[in-house]
This record gives C-alpha cells, structure tokens and sequence, in this order.
C-alpha cells in the first residue's frame, strides 16, 4: 500500500509539473514555430526566422525547469543536452546558450536585450516580455 | 616548431582586451581497465591499469572579433605519460550563419564521432570502435569549410578539409600530404545518413624491418620494390554512417574502407553496428565490430618474370611486409552509462575481441571510466 501511494505521489507531482512559456523582447516580431525554437537552443539556428540574430539564454540545471525544457521542447534529459553540446563545444562548431540563475534573470535579460529568447514557468510571465509558445 | 608557431600565434590571439569573453572549457577521462588472465586489449593487461585510456583536456577559446574565433585544445593522455600537448589549435570565421572556415590543426572529419573522439560524456561507450577510430590521420595541418544549412525539414551538413597529416606509427612515421576530405551527412529529426570520401599523398618512413624488406627485393627487382615502397602514394579513404536515434532507443552503424593500392598497404574494411535503450539515467547498449585486412599477397605479377628459384627467394619478403599489417577479427561490447549528474557520467564495458587469424590475440576486458566536462 505504501509503495501504492509513493506511485501516486509521483503521478500527482507528474501532472502538477510546470508548463514552460517561451519568451522574447515585445519588439520582436518573428513567429516561431516549435522547430524554430528548437533550433535556436540546439545551436542550429543562429537567427530568427525574420533574420534577426538569436541570442537564447537558458536556465542552471539546478532550476527544474530547466530539465522540464530541455525535456518538452527538446526532446531530451538535460544529461543529453549538454552532451549534445560537448560534442559542438569540443569542435569550436557552436557555443551553449548562456546561462542564468533563476526566472527573473532570464525575464531582465529578455526585457532588456532586443534578440533574446529565454523561458520561464508561465506563472512567472510579466507585462514586460512577449510569449511566443508554451509547451 | 611549426607547433609552437601555430601556439604563438593563437597564444597572441587568446591575449585580448579585458572586454573580450574568454571562454575555459574541459574534459576528463579517467578509464580503469582489466584483461582476463595473459589477455591484452588496447594496451590493457591482466593487471588493473588507469593511465592507457584515461586523458584530460583544457580548452581555451576567445572572440578576437564577432565573427573570428581562437581556440586551443590543451590534451594530457594517460598512455603518453600525460605529457601535454596541443590536440588542436585553430583561428575560425564564421562567414556567415551557414559557412564557417576553420585554420589550423583540426580534427580529420573521417569518422561520424571524430570531432568529438575524445570527449568520453558525449558517448554512449568507454571508446569508439577501435578498428575503424584508430586511424593516424585523425588531426589534420590545415583548412576546413563547414557549411550547414536546412533543406525542409532536413539539416544538410557538408564539409571539405584540406591539410597535411603526420603521425608515429610501428616505431616509424606515417605521413600525408596533399589530403582531401569530403562529408556530407543530412539529418531529418531521428534519423542522420553520411558519406565521406578522402585521398591523401601518403609517406611511411623509419621502419627499420620493412626498409630492410623492400631492400633485398629491389636488389632482385627495383620496380616491384618501388611499387610496394609507401612512398608519395595515393590511399583513399571512403566510409558511409547511418543513425537512428529516437530518444529512448537507437541503433547506429558505420562501416570504412582504407587502401593504397600501391604499397604493400594491405585494403582496411571496418564496420560496426550499436545498439542501446535510454531509461533514465540508464543507458545500456551493444557494440559489435569488424576489421578485416586479411587479403591476397599483392605486387605477385612483378615476381612471374623471374625464373622459380628466385620467385621462392624473393616470396618471403614479399608476403612479409604484408601479412605484418593484416588482421581479421570481431569485437562484441556491452557496455552502460550512468549520468550521475549533468556533466558526470559513469560507465562500465565488457569487451570480447575474437581474432580470426590468431588466436593469441583473443581476449576479454573489462573497463570502467568516470566522464566529466565542464
């Protein structure tokens, strides 16, 4: 019974987990779709789909919502990710998004940089930056 | 000296204005590794060892300008008593979003994990199949193009490398000028396929056996002596890879074909096929690998001239410089990684090699390696 109920608390904090919001500055008007953005945070894409240069900026693996990114909208654990990155780092072929502590962080960067695309858990979204998806 | 130019050089480019973003990254492979009793495999033995895969790397890299890189990739292996060397060392200009221009020493793009060889976290196993990854071409003395780009929802990737390569082999020094190689590979979500194709001028020298072989027989005859001589002569190299990966399971599999066909070189095939599940942290696969050099005794049409006696004369020499570099053999590897945390990954490997020419060479070993990039 006990095992039943640990079961459950998992199932519970699985539902309960956060959906991540895309976002990017006001100004920028390029729409994105799910590759798109997926390519941007692998490195594959170095602009916007308008041309614009992309700057992502991503959130410490210490924060779950990273690893719930990396997950929904990459497809991968976080392990993955950044071996994923290891493998263009260690060739000179591409550089990890920057990173930052926490969601506030990520919405100062995105406010106050034109070209940057963050996210953060859709509870923490402000006036100040424009949602391009959630996942 | 040209090591330590190309070092000056990108040491003065690495010394920026304090404004500059200078990036330090690293990985590290500590490997432990064991054979059954009186086996050897991949300069293991029966007594436990740690140094003969284990290798650590610094790397540093700077923007001299937006779109001019600098990077040196500082490299300690365990088998060269860790002594510290410039894996590579190059200045890259990103063109634009899709072509980038690479100078300096690189890594040879041959292989579908070349770039990538030496970072142990990147990879589901210990080591890349060892058949086909062990090749003395693998850094390369010059220029690459890298040009990527989307076709739908394909991604295109090409890329051309021209240089010279030099490395120590058997004692001796294997060299290659003149080297093209050519890759393209096209990626459509979870499934990748490559090609590539290479030719080199290439030189063996300093092997003291084989220089005494080609001696004695170009006393008797000068052209059969020169046709095997490796001497300026044209290998080529072709492969084809394909993957597929859809994220809780993949299966990958490249096979390689090496040959100089005017040298005692005897024509190189590799292939292997890996297999693995992602649970979790888990991921446990299967490696199977082949290598095969085994092939007929060449250059024999030189020798029909001559009458018996000197053809029985002249034969063991001949065959010797040839069947030295022959081998056929099959390596079945299971092997699991755990990922301990983002950048730290645990692993562990069995390793049956089955040599089919001589037995000696069978052997089993187990390893276990601890990968860390930061």
């Amino acid at each position: 019974m006990k095992k039943f109920c640990s079961f459950c608390f998992i199932f519970i904090t699985a539902v309960a987990s956060a959906d991540v919001a895309v976002i990017v500055n006001p100004s920028n008007a390029s729409a994105l779709t799910d590759k798109d953005i997926q390519r941007i945070f692998l490195g594959k894409a170095k602009s916007f789909p308008d041309g614009g240069n992309a700057a992502p900026v991503n959130i410490v693996t210490a924060d779950p919502l990273r690893e719930e990114f990396d997950d929904k909208v990459l497809g991968r654990s976080s392990s993955q990710v950044t071996a994923y990155w290891s493998k263009l780092v260690f060739t000179g072929k591409g550089v990890p998004p920057s990173e930052v502590n926490d969601a506030s962080a990520v919405i100062a960067e995105v406010t106050s940089k034109p070209n940057a695309i963050g996210y953060v858990d859709v509870a923490a979204v402000t006036d100040a930056v424009k949602v391009v998806a959630t996942f | 000296m040209k090591n330590l130019y190309l070092a000056t050089g990108l040491a003065m480019a690495l010394v920026q204005p304090a404004s500059a973003e200078v990036r330090i990254n690293g990985f590290a492979n500590l490997v432990g590794g064991i054979t059954s009793s009186d086996d050897s495999l991949y300069g293991f033995s029966d007594e436990i060892d740690f140094s003969e895969q284990s290798l650590f790397a610094l790397q540093v890299s700077s923007n001299v300008s937006d779109k001019l890189t600098a990077t040196a990739q500082l490299l300690a292996r365990g088998n060269e008593d860790f002594d510290v060397e410039f894996e590579w060392a190059y200045l890259s200009y990103q063109v634009n979003d899709k072509v980038a221009i690479t100078a300096g020493r690189v890594r040879t793009p041959l292989f579908r994990y070349s770039a990538s060889l030496d970072v142990g976290y990147s990879q589901h196993w210990i080591s890349a199949p060892n058949g086909m990854y062990n090749v003395p071409a693998n850094n390369l003395d010059g220029i690459r193009i890298d040009y990527s780009t989307f076709q739908g929802d394909w991604e295109i990737y090409l890329q051309g490398a021209y240089g010279t390569f030099s490395n120590p082999v058997f004692g001796g020094d294997f060299e290659g000028k003149n080297t093209f190689v050519l890759t393209a590979e096209a990626t459509y979500d979870w499934f990748k396929v490559r090609g590539v194709y290479g030719v080199a001028k290439s030189t063996l020298s300093g092997i003291a056996e084989a220089e005494a072989a080609l001696q004695a027989i170009s006393t008797a005859s000068q052209p059969l002596a020169e046709y095997l001589r490796l001497d300026d002569d044209t290998s080529t190299f072709s492969g084809v890879g394909i993957d597929i990966d859809h994220f809780t399971w993949f299966i990958g599999s490249e096979y390689t074909l090496i040959d100089i066909e005017d040298s005692f070189f005897s024509e190189q095939t590799a292939f292997y096929v890996t297999a693995g599940i992602r649970r979790g942290k888990w991921t446990p696969a299967v490696t199977y690998e082949t290598f095969d050099s085994n092939n007929d005794i060449k250059g024999l049409s030189f020798l029909t001239p001559f009458p018996a006696p000197v053809q029985q004369a002249l034969l063991p020499a001949v065959a010797g410089v040839q069947v030295v570099n022959m081998s056929e053999y099959d390596i079945l590897s299971a092997s699991v990684r755990y990922d301990l945390e983002a950048n730290i990954a645990l692993k562990a490997e069995l390793t049956k090699r089955n040599d089919d020419l001589d037995s000696q060479g069978d052997a089993t070993l187990l390893r276990f390696a601890v990968n860390y990039v930061f």
